[in-house]
């Protein structure tokens, strides 16, 4: 087999794999489950070989159907796109493993045909986002992801699911619509949809037509930052975050709007290049919204009461962090952005997976029920509070890596101010999650002598939970490794 | 005559653990001899094969994770025994803190030799850095004697409490965290370890789990995290700028920073003196102590807030002191920045003293006038520190009185802490008013505690004398050589060091003299490992006050010998430093004579039971704009028709910090400011799309025509 | 007259961003999720044509290879057929929020954004 199909053939199994599903409704459910887990297994595999050959070996161009990269579609499977598409297979299967363990909370029975069916779509859609090279093609990726993940909000039957659904719904139609309309005037402009194409012709096409580009990359701007969630367009993600099951807001938040960021940092840097972008001063209007968000999401966490909720201000507030590193347009930022994006898909996952056994078991969303939590679910409360340390920036785990780089590339750029946003930030983090801590391993010892009865959870949903917490720490270990493929990835992508 | 009741001991354990103690004293015995080369002791380790052997191997390197592993292991162990079996826990925690001990002690050699330094590079992205050197060993050194003694003191305090497991548990994941503070290469291992230390430490805080330790250790953990960040900070400040974390002299790069370099050292300051207990920053220190149970509250005075003083040390004197071939001289100008930072530094330590013995005097409960206490010995050990950078190459006096009082202080607090722990122990009080009449109950106490008090109020022959004595040579250098206003400097210095004297002799006669209607008949006399412990602490404060240049020879004259202070001055003016001169037993004469007056001018016009109002506090007028900000944004924000409740306006308009602290009124007001936007923002959708498609696009075109 | 010309000239662009802006001021002005749609598609449409109109070359005739005629100039068919693809994505989304209305509906018995709000509002006060 030719090493240029196989993620041809990743996109083709999920595909195939949402195919599948409805057909073995009659049969019994594990054997999807187990289908499923197999082609996420083998994903995972490919995009981890896929990952070593780019790196190694070359990178990987594919052209569908022949035709030349102008008018047809073309592939790239570059360090950038073999990294995340490894990263997102990974915390896919996590999520997984932890969701076939009866964690679909407040899905009839009857739906886990369907919802298994949407993740796989979503799946495929994702990697296709980071594999295409065309503008048009991932707006078409977009749209159908968009879709995927407005039906995975309103599979819970309830009220309130509908109305958060039909937010998003809004909201992510103007985002795409905002993204298409850019593209339309880039194509006016240099007559390509292709990414590399433009590139190359972008130098001239900024000195005919300035107004179009402008304009186009305002557009962008917006479109990408509603679907990313940063922050003044983050008032989706708080709802549809609570009203999701806890398996897919992990999947929404620790990946979903990762991958719109990622789409915005192909847009900024293969579209145009960093000459045009500083040009234009991209980067004041970038740091600004980075920061509100790093403060804003933050304060609006401190106030809510419903866990899923914080959970989601708390994204909106990293995203921040993650816009940030790519708004300083340098090598550093990109890197640490990079980096935030995989601790923080670690981190997210982790949390709502704890919080999402809590939740499965205890019946219960309210941040002040939480007490007592560490002595019923030790596991579940353990991994929630090193996820929730990662996030404060303790060391040892994985978020303070990404701060310290975060902080590095801020002062790269010689912007001292947003150092001491990121140490407020920190802070604000602190008063949201540590009291959930103390209140769970600390306050009201009553269900101590229920211990007997602790955590009757399948193992599926154990396992997860302590490979994320691991993770982790690893990850705040020896970032060295990783951060090699990262800098291979910023460097694909800058160039 | 005293009728001694006859001993009983009580515990299993008693016996054994004395045996440990007398070890550990053998221990010390046997440094004694090294450095005092009895019997040509000292020569004989040093010409043996063995000695060289381990010299030249690499093994000696690793040492240093070994004795960071080890209470882990201990930790690990205790937690495996758990409940089950009480003696072998604690049997686990203390032979591993007496084998940490044997280790330290036993590396002196090695380390007087060469500084042991280890580097394994890919961990943590910078590499794991530690190194031993002369500083760090005798921070190091100290804290194995005082953990160690404070671990048995604890085996028998901790039956009367609960959940001890827990508490050993991360007393020796604490002990792990504070030896790898205090032995990390470079200042982003201190703070990883600062930060575990932090949360570890936490646990210990909270311990007794009722409001009002929860409130402290929320104030405790907060600060901590918020020096941790300071720190935080000023490494991606130095790191960015400098491009190397490890202690060495940076102040050339330093120096063309500009303002820059204060904004990280003042950054490093606070970090540091936020866990150091340093004005205005101490606010969490009074707080904790008196929650934390006995052991802690000993630790946490005795070392944890040495190793914030010991990270100023460290990164003072390594970044910004000039490397020791570039200087010779007082007149280089590369002290300068040393010198400025010293300055303030200093005053900040005489604030921080009067502070806290201003504070202390007023105190009722044992155990918060010797966290006041802490806080007001911190103050002089930083001021040592101020001297020793503001004084620059002639600062070797400031260190060395510094590094004294870290040790002296460390010794006396910790005992003191102990004997207030024995007091709660036999009679569940803490207010030094409700006591009294003790001497005849617990004359041995008594007895040390009397050793302690005559430490830390400084008499002669006591080891608080010679500390304070070197810290009062160090002022007055300050203002000879440096500016006259130190002389104001050393006024302070007096007056507090006489507030300290009174303070004691109030404790001493409220809790030990005074005759009391209450006698305590029921209390038992017995003899456990509480007593022993304490015993040595107080042998050891006697013997330092005796023999005042074993110290110096033995540890500091090594560090000062590291660093690049003038050889000469050091040669002449610390090694042959005579601490007894006249003029100086005249200051102590007159500083007690002060006390006394104090005391008796106290007690007849009640003055100790003077309170101040509730808003005086630092914390509220440090505070106190963001308060009104707080107590008046709702109206701001909705005009008269303020939904919040009568409740949650009542605790923003709470004049006493100590019941809603910051943080509490932060979530109130943003929990109004949620209440006001949240569903607003989310409801306008459409409209902030618009609104900032327009914004972007306006600036973007706009300023593409303006250029 | 040298604007009324341009105006003229580009009067399918112009066309194309009144009817994202008529879109856009559907959306916030009203409160009906039905008339909300409506504005998201002409929105939508406003792009498509758009797009469809970068494609237009003045005087041009289909892109269909015909011998007869001598050196031909075709408009350009490659954004007509990507539109192809967003006209189905956007019918899509909108049969899908319609649905998503009617469930509303079932549920609160209004589709009137404010009085929905209203009513969450009171239930969240509730629990």
């Amino acid at each position: 087999m030719n090493i240029e199909q196989l993620p041809i053939i990743n996109l083709l199994l999920f595909l195939l794999m949402a195919l599948v599903i409805p057909l073995l409704k009659r049969r019994p459910f594990k054997l999807t489950l187990i289908l499923g887990f197999i082609v996420l297994g083998f994903v995972f595999v490919s995009s981890g070989y896929l990952l070593w050959y780019v790196n190694n070996i070359d990178i990987i161009h594919y052209t569908f159907g022949g035709h030349e990269a102008r008018f047809g579609i073309e592939f790239i499977i570059d360090p950038f796109s073999a990294l995340f598409t490894t990263i997102i297979a990974g915390l896919a299967t996590i999520i997984y493993i932890y969701s076939s363990g009866d964690a679909t909370e407040g899905i009839e029975k009857t739906e886990y045909g369907r919802y298994y069916v949407l993740l796989f779509i979503l799946l495929m859609s994702m990697f296709g986002i980071l594999y295409t090279n065309d503008l048009f093609n991932t707006y078409v990726f977009i749209e159908i992801l968009s879709i995927t993940t407005c039906a995975i909000i309103s599979i819970k039957k309830k009220k309130d699911t509908y109305t958060a659904a039909f937010r998003y719904v809004m909201m992510n139609e103007l985002g795409s619509l905002s993204y298409l309309f850019g593209v339309a005037l880039i194509y006016m402009a240099t007559g390509f949809t292709n990414i590399t194409l433009i590139g190359e012709t972008m130098q001239n096409a900024y000195a005919l037509y300035p107004v179009n580009i402008i304009i186009a990359l305002s557009f962008m701007i917006i479109g990408l930052g509603i679907k990313a969630a940063i922050f003044p367009f983050h008032i989706w993600l708080p709802d549809a975050h609570s009203a999701a099951p806890s398996t897919s807001s992990a999947i929404l938040s620790a990946i979903v709007i990762k991958v719109y960021i990622l789409v915005f940092v192909k847009v900024l840097f293969r579209v145009f290049n960093i000459d045009i972008l500083n040009e234009m001063n991209i980067s004041t209007i970038l740091l600004v919204l980075a920061g509100v968000g790093m403060i804003m999401g933050s304060v609006f966490a401190i106030a809510q009461k419903d866990v899923k909720r914080m959970l989601g201000y708390s994204s909106v507030a990293q995203m921040g962090y993650i816009l940030l590193g790519v708004g300083l347009l340098s090598f550093d930022g990109l890197r640490a952005a990079f980096f935030h994006i995989l601790s923080h898909g670690l981190m997210k996952t982790a949390l709502f997976l704890s919080v999402g056994e809590i939740i499965y078991y205890k019946k219960t969303r309210k941040v002040n029920d939480f007490d007592g939590m560490g002595f019923i679910m030790p596991v579940a409360m353990g991994v929630f509070s090193i996820a929730a340390l990662g996030m404060i920036g303790i060391p040892l785990t994985s978020g303070f890596i990404s701060k310290l780089n975060l902080g590095l590339a801020v002062l790269d750029h010689n912007q001292v101010i947003f150092l001491v946003i990121l140490i407020i930030s920190s802070l604000l983090n602190v008063i949201y999650y540590l009291p959930i801590i103390i209140l769970a391993f600390l306050k009201n010892e009553k269900y101590r002598y229920r211990m007997k009865s602790i955590e009757d959870t399948p193992r599926t949903m154990i396992a997860p939970l302590i490979l994320l917490g691991v993770l982790i720490i690893i990850l705040g270990l020896f970032p060295n490794q990783v951060m090699i493929l990262i800098e291979a990835a910023v460097n694909s992508i800058m160039s | 005559m005293i009728k001694i009741p006859r001993m009983k001991i009580f515990d299993s354990m008693a016996r054994s653990n004395s045996y440990l103690v007398g070890l550990s004293l053998f221990l010390l015995l046997v440094f004694i001899a090294f450095v005092g080369n009895w019997f040509g002791f000292n020569l004989w380790i040093s010409n043996s094969k063995f000695y060289s052997q381990i010299l030249d191997s690499h093994f000696i390197d690793y040492i240093s994770i070994i004795i960071i592993v080890i209470p882990i292991i201990g930790a690990i162990i205790e937690l495996v025994y758990g409940d089950k079996s009480i003696k072998h826990r604690d049997k686990s925690v203390i032979y591993m803190g007496f084998l940490t001990l044997i280790i330290v002690v036993m590396i002196y050699p090695v380390i007087l030799h060469r500084t042991l330094e280890l580097h394994i590079p890919g961990v943590f992205s910078l590499g794991l850095n530690l190194r031993i050197d002369m500083l760090g060993y005798a921070v190091l050194l100290l804290s194995a004697f005082i953990w160690f003694f404070v671990m048995i003191y604890a085996h028998e305090y901790m039956t009367k409490e609960k959940k001890s497991t827990r508490f050993f548990f991360f007393l020796s994941l604490t002990y792990s965290a504070v030896i790898g503070a205090i032995i990390s290469g470079d200042l982003l291992m201190m703070f990883i370890f600062f930060e575990i230390m932090t949360i570890t430490s936490y646990m210990l805080v909270i311990h007794g789990q009722n409001d009002q330790s929860y409130k402290a250790g929320y104030n405790y953990i907060i600060m901590g995290l918020i020096g941790g960040f300071l720190i935080l900070t000023a490494i991606i400040l130095l790191y960015f700028n400098i491009g190397d974390l490890r202690f060495e002299s940076a102040i050339e790069k330093l120096e063309e920073l500009g303002n820059l370099k204060y904004w990280i050292m003042g950054l490093l300051v606070f970090g540091f003196g936020i866990k150091a207990g340093m004005a205005p920053v101490h606010v969490w220190l009074p707080r904790a102590h008196p929650v934390a149970p006995t052991p802690a509250s000993a630790l946490l005075s005795g070392v944890m807030i040495k190793v914030g003083a010991f990270g100023i040390i460290r990164a003072a004197s390594s970044y910004y002191f000039p490397s020791k071939d570039v200087i010779t001289s007082i007149n280089d100008p590369l002290w300068s920045a040393a010198s400025h930072i010293g300055a303030i530094i200093i005053w900040t330590g005489i604030i921080t003293m009067a502070l806290g013995v201003f504070l202390a005097l007023q105190q009722a409960n044992i155990k918060k006038m010797l966290a006041y206490h802490s806080i007001s010995q911190m103050g002089y050990i930083v001021t040592g520190i101020g001297v020793a950078l503001y004084l620059g190459y002639e600062g070797a006096m400031g260190l060395t009185g510094a590094m004294y009082h870290i040790i002296n202080h460390a010794l006396f607090k910790s005992l003191l802490f102990m004997i207030a722990g024995v007091i709660y122990y036999h009679t569940k009080e803490l207010d030094m008013y409700k006591l009294g009449g003790l001497w005849k109950k617990l004359p041995f106490t008594t007895f040390t505690f009397a050793v302690a008090a005559l430490g830390i109020s400084g008499i002669p022959l006591f080891n608080g004398y010679v500390s304070k004595t070197i810290l009062h040579h160090g002022i007055v250098e300050a203002y000879e050589m440096g500016n006259h206003l130190f002389f104001y400097a050393e006024l302070m210095f007096i007056v507090v060091s006489a507030g300290t004297v009174c303070s004691f002799i109030k404790m001493f006669y409220y809790v030990f003299l005074r005759k009391t209607t209450n006698e305590y008949k029921t209390m038992v006399f017995d003899y456990s490992s509480l007593d022993i412990a304490m015993w040595s602490m107080g042998l050891i404060i006697i013997l330092i006050g005796l023999f005042p240049s074993f110290i110096l020879k033995s540890l500091i004259i090594p560090i000062l010998n590291l660093t690049n202070y003038d050889s000469y001055f050091i040669e002449h003016q610390i090694l042959h430093l005579n601490v007894f001169k006249s003029e100086d037993l005249l200051m102590t004469l007159m500083i007690v004579g002060i006390g006394i007056i104090i005391f008796f001018v106290g007690k007849k016009f009640n003055l100790f039971h003077l309170h101040l109002p509730k808003w005086l506090s630092i914390e509220y007028l440090v505070f106190f704009p963001a308060y009104l900000f707080m107590r008046n944004l709702c109206r701001l924000m909705y005009g008269d028709r303020c939904p919040t409740d009568k409740d949650d306006y009542a605790k923003l308009s709470e004049k006493d910090v100590e019941k809603i602290g910051f943080i509490d009124r932060f979530v109130i007001t943003s929990n109004v400011f949620n209440r006001k936007y949240e569903q607003s923002i989310i409801r306008s959708d459409a409209l902030i799309y618009t609104f900032f498609i327009t914004l972007i696009l306006v600036f973007m075109l706009v300023k593409k025509h303006l250029l | 007259m040298l604007i009324l010309e341009k105006i003229i000239d580009n009067i399918n662009y112009i066309g194309a961003v009144a009817l994202f802006v008529i879109g856009l001021r559907i959306v916030v002005t009203h409160s009906n999720l039905i008339k909300r749609i409506m504005g998201i598609n002409i929105m939508g449409t406003g792009v498509f044509l758009f797009f469809v109109a970068i494609g237009n070359v003045t005087g041009g005739i289909p892109p269909i290879i015909n011998n007869n005629q001598i050196n031909p100039v075709y408009i350009n068919p490659i954004p007509s057929v990507l539109i192809l693809t967003g006209i189905v994505v956007v019918v899509s989304i909108t049969v899908y929020s319609l649905s998503l209305v009617i469930r509303i509906y079932e549920n609160y018995n209004t589709i009137d954004q404010t009085e929905l709000s209203k009513l969450m509002s009171e239930e969240d006060n509730e629990h």
